[in-house]
């Protein structure tokens, strides 16, 4: 089947100006902005807290929603086209200190705020708001349970040495839920609800939220009516279910009042505004009087409703608000089609009106107060764009939205939102090479490809139907999910390269001092590289079953002491209003991503050690297994030789079949082990995500040297697929090739491979029709997910000298591009090692 | 069947349509003084220093049974009237930088590497190149690469400076689908003074390979203060639009100065150190003057 959509006249496409001098002049205001720590909406959600006392849990918290966007301070910058601003400031850094108050705290005394964009300066904040934001702390301090409820629970089945395992000890389990002293707060867990983000949902916005109130008002008549007739899941879940759906009416209700606030604003400000101004923010009133409430009528109103979906989806978050747009062409194409074909509308003006949404999407920051360096995606808020795909059909999905979209992030350049391309085989030529061009342009990684069928394929798999499982989208940090049909959860994680360097020292971790795994033998004694394979196979069995229970744990304990959410039980309303239960809790459609994904990082610099050892050890008999381990306990010191042996052994990358054979029983013999036990909702083997994104600096941190050559303390890989720095020296083929090798990226998400480019690879139209052909024969080989990041070495050694004279560089990391600037300098430099092809 | 190269590059981009994989053999008749492959003159695999890798740990002095190998001041120098290439300073040396350049390999493990990139060559539209050094010093070697590619449908391209003999052009031409073809200069002795030889051969092998029907795009790599001058473009655009109809087109190869370190590298020194670079002007009247005589030209960027 071909494309669904009419042709896109490409001309017109690239002669939109989607800066116009109004948008211009709004992002050099975000440009030149402070970032100001915000505390209305703390506050607010703690006086609520207050007034709520008695009340079911479920209530409070849709209560404490509803108090924050009927009183929070709304405004209307001038030149807005589109009404929905996080804060008062137009850098507003929100926080709830009820989700985490000591950490709030130790930010108040130290009077050092973390800012995104830069390490030299802090987040500004006023005096009153700082003292404020002292009390707010100090107040949920006194309130807190005083025992976190999964560490307790952790240690009552699995006992106190579970610990040692976790994030800032052992570092074998990584990820979500597993920190051991953090602060947690309220809900003693990742966020409210144990992890996992709301979705701007496009089923609302077709139905508009009246229709959605009008069912919950239904069904709780029919629950009064008729008691649990339908014979729900039991008493219990019956019965909350009462009080779920009040807090569904509040939420939505709440959302309807706060758009009506900006309508009213917008026609206050127009009495007084020029004849132009005061058509615009006419506009604006009177699409915010008409949504959510009610359905959209033209693309103004749809592009108005996104922005306040996007936001109120944000603002009931408590923690990380990772809120992901989806599906943009799609939700926006029905509108403009019709407004285009009817004259309302123009590509100009419907350019300029993305632009308008994309500045408003990158207000959207908060207060991070995991230091910088610990944070899995530094510098980044992950709101991701999905565009284009396949559906049930065969059609093919690219509009000219998707080709806008592409042409607003390219002109705009801000680090966010990122955008995801579902590649396919169908789709237009002309689109892909226009993807290419915007990517130069942008030059930090924007778009990533990924591979429409094989995203399709995996939830068919597992039994999805066909029209549900080709309708996903891109979340998170390497995620993706299926459309308003799952709870997007975070991943629990296992460090394979954590595990293989306590195989290597028979179960016994040098961080810790304590012999963490199983005795599997000291490798002094192995006669076969098979002999360490084993051992260490052995060991992931072992240290998975231990994630297995660990898994069970986390994720009830979160169930048993978190409150339910009516808003996101709203955006799931087809499903979670007949359940009574949110996505979280089993009101998704499809339970696939509500347990998380079971993670696993470190696989190439595992081939590529075991390569190493191999070859200098078993084959060429260079060194024995004890003077080569030896030398990695010793960091190298003293062992410079083996070192650089070690360096130039055969790296993953290069389509070496001697480390790549190695690369392909690991991913076809961990996987095995990992997805015997099966997810504890679904009961089918669980979805691993593979991705190493950027937590593989916190990952490298506990890890000593090991024989690929890498120092103590380095970070891992980058990326599940991507080689060792500077490792791949044959050139693109050669490292898609060992990308692409096996047939197991369907078993992975977050399966990434970042790929560096210089500008001068990419300079003509004929090399772009090289690289597009290079994207197509790494999807026909099966790869998932490829991004480019293109500039030169030069500019980013630079950028790390001169951090003030490239504000603007912008790199791809793992799932989303961010500031150079902004990372940690581990990243940095990690990111100038990766090998940039080039032209020789 | 076996011969000399000195790398297989993949995704080569500049040396014919789509992504490819070239070949470059070793030796080459001509010493043009701007070329950027030095190492590549010579038709015997080299032992090379690459001086950025090296950190001077002296076990390559050592271990070189010729003393040919010394540690200066400025790095490692071998001595290469005293070199015997036994090849021991490449097998003790940790960190690379001692290294062959050039190895004698078969055909088979060539097209081993050229087969592993087949699926880019089909979804591009590229194929293989074989570039040098020069193709037509090792004829058999080349021709039987390319009658192989031929065998798994792919697109070849024979990459020439046009000395050599006429079997040989007949042999490599047979089987190649395109030739890019250099052309240095037009006047006899300019070219003997920039390359070491005359012009005589490689003229009337290309007006052979034109009449053997393949198709053909003329490379001219244009230098600054030796064949760049308007005259000069002038009279070669004259003598190809002379050619007719097989001549695809006319391709300016603008001078860079990348291949200056690889002169150290193998011991010599970079004949043209210090001369400029084209300026856009120059170049956007090069390709003017060869398109006033209807053909069409290009600037490889």
């Amino acid at each position: 089947m071909a494309n669904k959509f009419p042709a896109v006249n490409r001309e017109e496409i690239k002669s939109v100006q989607v800066l116009t001098p109004r948008l211009q002049k709004l992002k050099q205001q975000w440009e030149d902005a402070a970032p100001q720590v915000y505390v209305d909406d703390t506050l607010l959600f703690t006086e609520s807290w207050k007034e709520t006392e008695g009340l079911p849990v479920d209530i409070r918290w849709a209560k404490a929603f509803e108090k924050r966007l009927d009183e929070c301070p709304i405004l209307l910058r001038d030149g807005e086209l589109l009404a929905g601003s996080l804060t008062k400031f137009i850098r507003g850094n929100g926080t709830l200190c009820a989700m985490k108050p000591h950490e709030i705290l130790k930010m108040v005394e130290s009077g050092k705020f973390d800012r995104k964009t830069s390490d030299t300066a802090s987040t500004n904040i006023t005096p009153e708001d700082l003292e404020a934001l002292r009390q707010d702390a100090l107040y949920w301090i006194d309130h807190m349970p005083k025992v976190s409820t999964v560490n307790a629970s952790v240690a009552f089945e699995m006992g106190e040495e579970a610990f040692d395992l976790l994030f800032d000890r052992g570092m074998i389990f990584e990820g979500r839920g597993v920190r051991y002293s953090m602060d947690r707060g309220l809900f003693q867990n990742y966020s409210a609800y144990g992890g996992g983000v709301a979705q701007v949902s496009d089923k609302c916005i077709k139905v508009g939220l009246n229709h959605v109130i009008e069912l919950c008002k239904k069904e709780r008549e029919r629950m009064m009516a008729e008691g649990d007739n339908e014979n729900s899941h039991g008493a219990a879940q019956f019965l909350r279910k009462f009080w779920l759906l009040k807090a569904c009416i509040i939420s939505c209700e709440a959302f309807i009042r706060y758009a009506k606030r900006y309508a009213d604003l917008a026609r206050e400000q127009a009495r007084t505004a020029n004849p132009q101004r005061a058509k615009e923010l006419l506009r604006i009133a009177e699409a915010c009087e008409r949504c959510p409430a009610e359905p959209p009528r033209d693309f103004f109103e749809a592009v108005q409703c996104v922005r306040l979906y996007h936001l109120i989806c944000w603002k009931e978050s408590s923690d990380r608000p990772e809120v992901p747009v989806g599906r943009l062409d799609q939700i926006l194409y029905p509108y403009y089609a019709a407004d285009k074909a009817a004259g309302k509308v123009t590509a100009q003006e419907a350019a300029e009106l993305l632009g308008a949404l994309w500045l408003k999407i990158r207000e959207c920051e908060n207060l991070v107060t995991i230091p910088r360096e610990q944070r899995a995606a530094p510098g980044s808020l992950l709101p991701n764009i999905t565009l284009c795909g396949v559906d049930a059909e065969g059609n093919e999905l690219t509009n000219e939205i998707s080709w806008l979209i592409l042409e607003a992030m390219a002109q705009i350049k801000l680090s966010e939102p990122a955008i995801y391309i579902r590649w396919s085989e169908q789709m237009p030529e002309e689109f892909v090479t226009h993807a290419l061009e915007c990517n130069v342009e942008f030059g930090g990684g924007n778009p990533a490809f990924l591979n429409d069928k094989l995203g399709t394929q995996r939830y068919a798999e597992r039994d999805v139907p066909l029209e549900d499982a080709c309708d996903w989208c891109a979340s998170g940090c390497l995620g993706y999910h299926l459309n308003s049909m799952e709870h997007l959860g975070g991943g629990h994680n296992l460090s394979q390269l954590k595990i293989f360097e306590v195989t290597l020292h028979d179960g016994f971790d040098p961080r810790t001092g304590k012999q963490l795994g199983l005795h599997t033998g000291d490798p002094r004694n192995f006669k076969t590289l098979d002999e360490l394979m084993e051992a260490y196979f052995k060991q992931v069995d072992y240290f998975t079953e231990k994630l297995h229970m660990f898994k069970m744990i986390s994720l009830s304990t979160e169930v048993a002491d978190g409150p339910m959410s009516g808003l996101r039980c709203a955006m799931q309303f087809d499903t979670s209003i007949k359940a009574g239960l949110t996505p979280k809790e089993g009101g998704a459609k499809y339970p696939e991503g509500r347990t998380s994904w079971l993670g696993s990082r470190g696989m190439v610099d595992l081939a590529d050690s075991l390569a190493a050892i191999k070859k200098l050890v078993f084959d060429k008999k260079v060194c024995s297994m004890d003077e080569l381990l030896n030398a990695c306990d010793n960091n190298w010191e003293g062992r410079e030789d083996l070192h650089q042996l070690c360096l130039n052994a055969p790296k993953y990358g290069n389509d070496d079949d001697y480390v790549d054979e190695i690369y392909d029983e690991l991913s076809t013999r961990v996987p095995e082990i990992m997805t015997r036990r099966v997810d504890p909702i679904t009961g089918k083997k669980p979805i691993l995500f593979i991705g190493a994104a950027a937590g593989h600096v916190g990952i490298g941190r506990a890890i000593g040297a090991l024989p690929n050559g890498r120092v103590k303390g380095q970070p891992t890989c980058d990326a599940a697929c991507s080689a060792m720095p500077g490792m791949d020296v044959n050139g693109p083929t050669a490292l898609v090739n060992s990308a692409t090798r096996g047939d197991y990226a369907h078993e992975f998400c977050g399966y990434a491979l970042n790929m560096k480019f210089s500008k001068s690879v990419l300079n003509t139209p004929e090399k772009l029709a090289n690289l597009s052909a290079l994207i197509k024969t790494f999807m026909l080989r099966n790869g998932w997910h490829v991004q480019f990041n293109i500039h030169s070495r030069a500019e980013l050694i630079d950028a790390q000298a001169h951090p003030e004279k490239h504000k603007n560089l912008l790199v791809r990391v793992g799932g989303y591009s961010a500031y150079f600037i902004d990372l940690p300098r581990e990243l940095q430099s990690e990111i100038v090692r990766r090998s940039m092809h080039d032209e020789i | 069947m076996q011969g000399t190269i000195f790398n297989i590059q993949r995704y080569s981009i500049q040396d014919g349509p789509g992504m490819r994989t070239t070949v470059f053999v070793k030796g080459c008749p001509l010493k043009c003084l701007w070329c950027s492959n030095p190492e590549s003159q010579d038709p015997e695999p080299v032992i090379s220093n690459r001086y950025t890798a090296c950190k001077k740990c002296g076990k390559c002095v050592q271990v070189c049974p010729q003393s040919a190998v010394e540690l200066t001041e400025e790095g490692v120098n071998i001595r290469r009237s005293l070199c015997d290439k036994c090849g021991k300073c490449v097998d003790t040396c940790f960190y690379d930088a001692m290294h062959w350049t050039g190895e004698v390999v078969s055909v088979d493990k060539v097209m081993k590497t050229i087969l592993r990139d087949k699926m880019y060559y089909e979804t591009s539209g590229g194929g293989v190149t074989c570039s040098g050094g020069e193709i037509l010093s090792q004829p058999d070697f080349v021709a039987e690469i390319f009658r192989r590619c031929r065998e798994e449908g792919i697109h070849t391209n024979a990459d020439t400076c046009g000395f050599g003999t006429e079997e040989a052009v007949r042999k490599v031409m047979a089987e190649a689908d395109l030739c890019y073809y250099d052309l240095k200069h037009m006047d006899p002795e300019k070219h003997r003074e920039y390359t070491g030889l005359d012009n005589g051969l490689i003229l009337r092998n290309l007006e052979l390979t034109l009449s053997l029907g393949v198709k053909v795009v003329i490379r001219v790599p244009l230098i600054p203060e030796h064949n760049a001058d308007e005259e000069h473009i002038r009279a070669l655009a004259a003598y190809v639009k002379g050619l007719g109809e097989g001549v695809d087109s006319v391709c300016f190869l603008p001078y860079h100065s990348y291949g200056e370190n690889k002169y150290r590298m193998i011991g010599r020194t970079y004949p043209l150190e210090g001369l400029r670079k084209l300026t856009e002007e120059e170049l956007r009247r090069a390709v003017e003057i060869v398109e006033g005589f209807g053909l069409r030209a290009t600037v490889s960027k």
